[in-house]
C-alpha cells in the first residue's frame, strides 16, 4: 500500500552533502579538511549522549536527565583532578558513578514502574543539584594536564582523538544492539514489551543495563567535555539535551521504541554537525540555530505523517482515473 | 496483595474501595504535606511564620500556580507541554514591546498576551493531536523556536520597567482587603479552572481523553479537538502568566520565564496531577506551587545555599510520581474489587 520511501538513512548522507556544499557557498572558510575535522570536536559530547540514549529509546523508555549526567560526572571528574589522583583511576570511577546514576533512573522506571518521562524530568534537575551541591557555584578549571587529554589531543594528522573515541563508541554501540542477544532483545521490549515478557525475557533487568549503559556513557561523554572545555561547573552541557534528543530523532529512531539503528543516529549527527559548523561559520545567529535545530526535531518526528501524506495524495491521484473510467 | 474484598454488598458503603480513599487522600495528602513543611520551618525558624514572610510565599507562589494549573489542564489528556516558558517569554515580550510603543495603551493590552499564548498553545496542539508527534519531543522542538523567535524578534534589546505603562508596574503592588491582587487573580483562575474541569462536559472529557484514548474515540469523543483545546487553554494561561511576571520583575528580557517547564511540572506533579493522564485536579497543583514556593523560602530561612533548589524539585517529581504509581495501584485493586462484588 504506503510504497516505501528510499531509506530514510540515504536521505540524511544526502542532506548532509547539500548542507556541506550549502556552508561551502556560504563561507569560503568551510572546505579545508583541517577545519572540517576540527569542527567534529564539536559534535563528540553530544553524539555520545545520543548513543546512550538511542539504546534507551529502542527500549521504548526515555532518558532526559543524560546532560544532567554529564555535568555530574564533570565535577566529579574535578575533584578527583584537585586531589590529584591518577586519571586511569578517576576516569574509570567517573564512568563508573554514572553508570550509577542511570542505573537509579532505571531501577525507578523498570522496579517501581514509574514512568521514565517523570523519572528523567526529576533525576535531570536532581543530578545538576548533585552536581552544584558536589562542586560550587563557582567551577574549576585548574585541570591537570593529564585529565585533558582525551578532549584536546589528535589522533593523527588534523583528526581528533575525541572524534576517534566518537567512531569507536558508536561502532561498539551499533554491534551491541544490532548483533548481540542483549540488542535484539531491547527492540524485540520496544516493540511489544508483554510478549517480550511473556517470551521469557527479564524485561526489568535490561531497562536497568539500558538506563546504566546510557548513564556509563554520559559519564564517558564528561571526560570528553573536560578535555575539550576544561571547566566543569553544575551546568556543563545545560541546555544540550535538546540537541541530543534531535539526534536521536532524526535519526530515524521512532520514539516509541523499537525501531530505527545507531547508523540513522551517527548520521543524523554528521547532518546536525555539518549545519551547525556551516552556520558558526557564515555568522548565522545562535538563536536562529536553534529555531533550525527545533524546527528539524518536529519535522524529525513528523516524518512518519508526511511519508503517510504524500503516500494518501499519491493514491489519491493514482485512483482518480480508475474513477473516470468506471 | 490481599485487599478486603469479603464484605458482600452492602450497598454504596462497601463500593468505596481503598483505591477512592487514596485518590481523595492524594490531593489533601498535599495540604497535609504543605501544613507539616510550614510546621518544620516555623519550629527552625520563627521569622517564618510573620504575616509579611507568608504574603511574600504566596506573592511568589500565584504566578508559578497558574502556570502549574496550565500544565495541569495539559497532563490530564496525558499530554506534556514543555514550551511553557518559551510561551511565557514570547508573549510576554512582545506585549511589553507593543505597550513601550504605544503609550498610553488601556486595558486592552490584557487581551494582547491571552492571544499570543492561545496561539502558541493551539500550535503545541495542532503538532501533537494532529500531527501526532509525541507531546515531549513537540513541546521540545517548540521551546526552542519560540525561545528563538523571542531572541530574533528583539535583537538584544530589553525593556525596562519606565517604558511600560504606569499601571502595569502598579499591578504587583496592589492589594485588596490586604491580600496582594496577583494571588486573588490566581486564585479566581484556579477555582474557575477546577469548576470547569469538575462540572462541565467538556472538562470531564478532558479527564476521560487522558484515562483513555482509544475507549474516548469509541465512545465519540472528538478527542484531537479536545486534546488541541487543552493546549490551547493551557497556553491562554502561560500567556497571561508571562504578563504578570513581566509586571512583576519589571525588565523584561528575553531569558524571562526560561526554566519553568522543569518548575511548573514539579508544581504539578507535587500536586497530585498524574504524568500518566485522567487524574488530578488544578487546585493540586496551585498546593504544589504553594509547596515549591515555601521550600525555596524554607531554605532561604536556613540559609541553605540556593543551588539545592534543583536537588529537592527534582527529587520533589520523583518521590510525586512514585506516590501516584502505588495510588494507582491502589485504585487498580479497589476496582478489581468491585468488578468482583458486582458479579452475582
Amino acid at each position: 500500500m504506503i510504497r516505501k520511501l528510499p531509506q530514510w538513512e540515504l536521505t540524511l548522507v544526502v542532506l548532509t552533502i547539500a548542507a556541506g556544499a550549502w556552508s561551502a557557498y556560504l563561507s569560503p572558510y568551510y572546505l579545508s579538511i583541517d577545519q572540517i575535522a576540527d569542527s567534529t570536536r564539536q559534535f563528540v559530547y553530544p553524539g555520545i549522549l545520543a548513543l546512550g540514549l538511542t539504546v534507551v529509546v529502542i527500549l521504548g523508555e526515555i532518558d532526559i536527565s543524560v546532560a544532567s549526567t554529564l555535568a555530574f560526572g564533570a565535577v566529579l571528574f574535578s575533584k578527583f583532578s584537585a586531589f590529584g589522583v591518577l586519571i586511569w583511576v578517576a576516569a574509570p570511577l567517573v564512568v563508573a558513578a554514572c553508570a550509577a546514576l542511570g542505573g537509579l533512573n532505571g531501577v525507578l522506571v523498570a522496579r517501581l514502574g514509574l514512568p521514565s518521562l517523570a523519572v528523567t524530568l526529576g533525576t535531570m534537575g536532581a543530578f545538576r543539584g548533585l552536581a552544584f551541591i558536589l562542586g560550587s557555584e563557582m567551577g574549576y578549571t585548574n585541570f591537570d594536564d593529564r585529565y585533558l587529554f582525551i578532549g584536546s589531543e589528535y589522533a593523527f594528522g588534523p583528526v581528533p582523538a575525541s572524534f576517534v573515541l566518537f567512531l569507536a563508541v558508536a561502532v561498539g554501540i551499533g554491534v551491541l544492539t544490532h548483533w548481540t542477544v542483549f540488542g535484539r532483545r531491547c527492540y524485540a521490549i520496544g516493540l511489544n514489551k508483554e510478549a517480550s515478557w511473556a517470551a521469557g525475557i527479564d524485561v526489568a533487568r535490561l531497562k536497568i543495563q539500558a538506563f546504566a549503559l546510557a548513564g556509563a556513557l554520559a559519564g564517558l561523554a564528561a571526560l570528553v567535555w573536560i578535555g575539550q572545555y576544561g571547566s566543569a561547573r553544575g551546568d556543563n552541557a545545560d541546555g544540550a539535551i535538546l540537541l541530543v534528543v534531535t539526534a536521536v530523532v532524526l535519526g530515524g529512531v521512532d520514539i516509541n521504541g523499537g525501531r530505527g539503528g545507531i547508523l540513522g543516529v551517527v548520521l543524523a549527527l554528521f547532518l546536525l554537525g555539518t549545519m551547525r559548523n556551516g552556520m558558526g561559520l557564515a555568522n548565522v545567529p545562535g538563536p536562529i540555530q536553534t529555531i533550525v535545530l527545533g524546527a528539524l526535531l518536529i519535522v524529525g518526528v513528523l516524518r512518519p505523517v508526511i511519508v503517510q501524506g504524500l503516500a494518501r495524495v499519491r493514491r489519491l491521484v493514482l485512483s482518480r482515473p480508475a474513477i473516470q473510467s468506471d | 496483595m490481599p485487599v478486603e474484598t469479603e464484605a458482600p454488598g452492602e450497598g454504596d458503603g462497601t463500593r468505596r474501595g481503598l483505591g477512592q480513599y487514596a485518590l481523595r487522600f492524594r490531593v489533601s495528602g498535599v495540604a497535609g504535606f504543605l501544613v507539616l513543611l510550614c510546621v518544620a520551618f516555623a519550629l527552625l525558624r520563627p521569622a517564618f511564620m510573620t504575616p509579611g514572610n507568608l504574603n511574600a510565599i504566596i506573592s511568589n507562589a500565584a504566578i508559578l500556580a497558574i502556570v502549574a494549573a496550565a500544565q495541569a489542564v495539559v497532563l490530564i489528556t496525558r499530554n506534556l507541554d514543555v514550551s511553557v516558558g518559551s510561551i511565557m517569554g514570547f508573549s510576554a515580550y512582545l506585549t511589553a514591546d507593543f505597550a513601550a510603543r504605544h503609550p498610553g495603551v488601556g486595558l486592552a493590552l490584557l487581551l494582547m498576551p491571552l492571544v499570543i499564548g492561545g496561539a502558541l498553545g493551539a500550535i503545541n496542539g495542532l503538532l501533537v493531536a494532529y500531527g501526532r508527534v509525541s507531546p515531549l519531543i513537540a513541546t521540545l522542538g517548540t521551546l526552542s523556536i519560540y525561545r528563538g523567535l523571542t531572541y530574533v524578534y528583539a535583537r538584544g534589546q530589553e525593556i525596562t520597567s519606565s517604558r511600560l505603562p504606569h499601571w502595569m508596574n502598579a499591578l504587583p503592588d496592589m492589594r485588596f482587603a490586604g491580600i496582594p491582587l496577583l494571588v486573588l487573580i490566581a486564585a479566581a483562575l484556579v477555582c474557575l479552572l477546577a469548576a470547569f474541569l469538575n462540572f462541565y462536559a467538556l472538562g470531564r472529557r478532558m479527564y476521560a481523553v487522558g484515562s483513555n484514548v482509544s475507549a474516548s474515540a469509541f465512545f465519540g469523543l472528538r478527542t484531537k479537538r479536545i486534546v488541541l483545546f487543552a493546549y490551547t487553554l493551557g497556553g491562554v494561561l502561560c500567556g497571561l502568566a508571562g504578563f504578570l511576571y513581566a509586571a512583576r520583575v519589571g525588565t523584561v528580557t528575553v531569558v524571562l520565564a526560561s526554566g519553568w517547564e522543569l518548575t511548573s511540572l514539579a508544581a504539578a506533579v507535587i500536586g497530585g496531577v498524574s504524568v500518566a493522564g485522567g487524574s488530578g485536579n488544578v487546585i493540586g497543583a496551585a498546593l504544589g506551587a504553594v509547596v515549591l514556593a515555601t521550600i525555596d523560602n524554607g531554605l532561604v530561612l536556613l540559609g541553605i545555599p540556593e543551588f539545592w533548589r534543583m536537588f529537592v524539585q527534582g527529587s520533589a517529581i520523583v518521590l510525586a510520581a512514585t506516590a501516584d504509581v502505588i495510588i494507582a495501584g491502589q485504585v487498580r485493586h479497589s476496582l478489581r474489587a468491585r468488578r468482583r462484588l458486582a458479579r452475582p
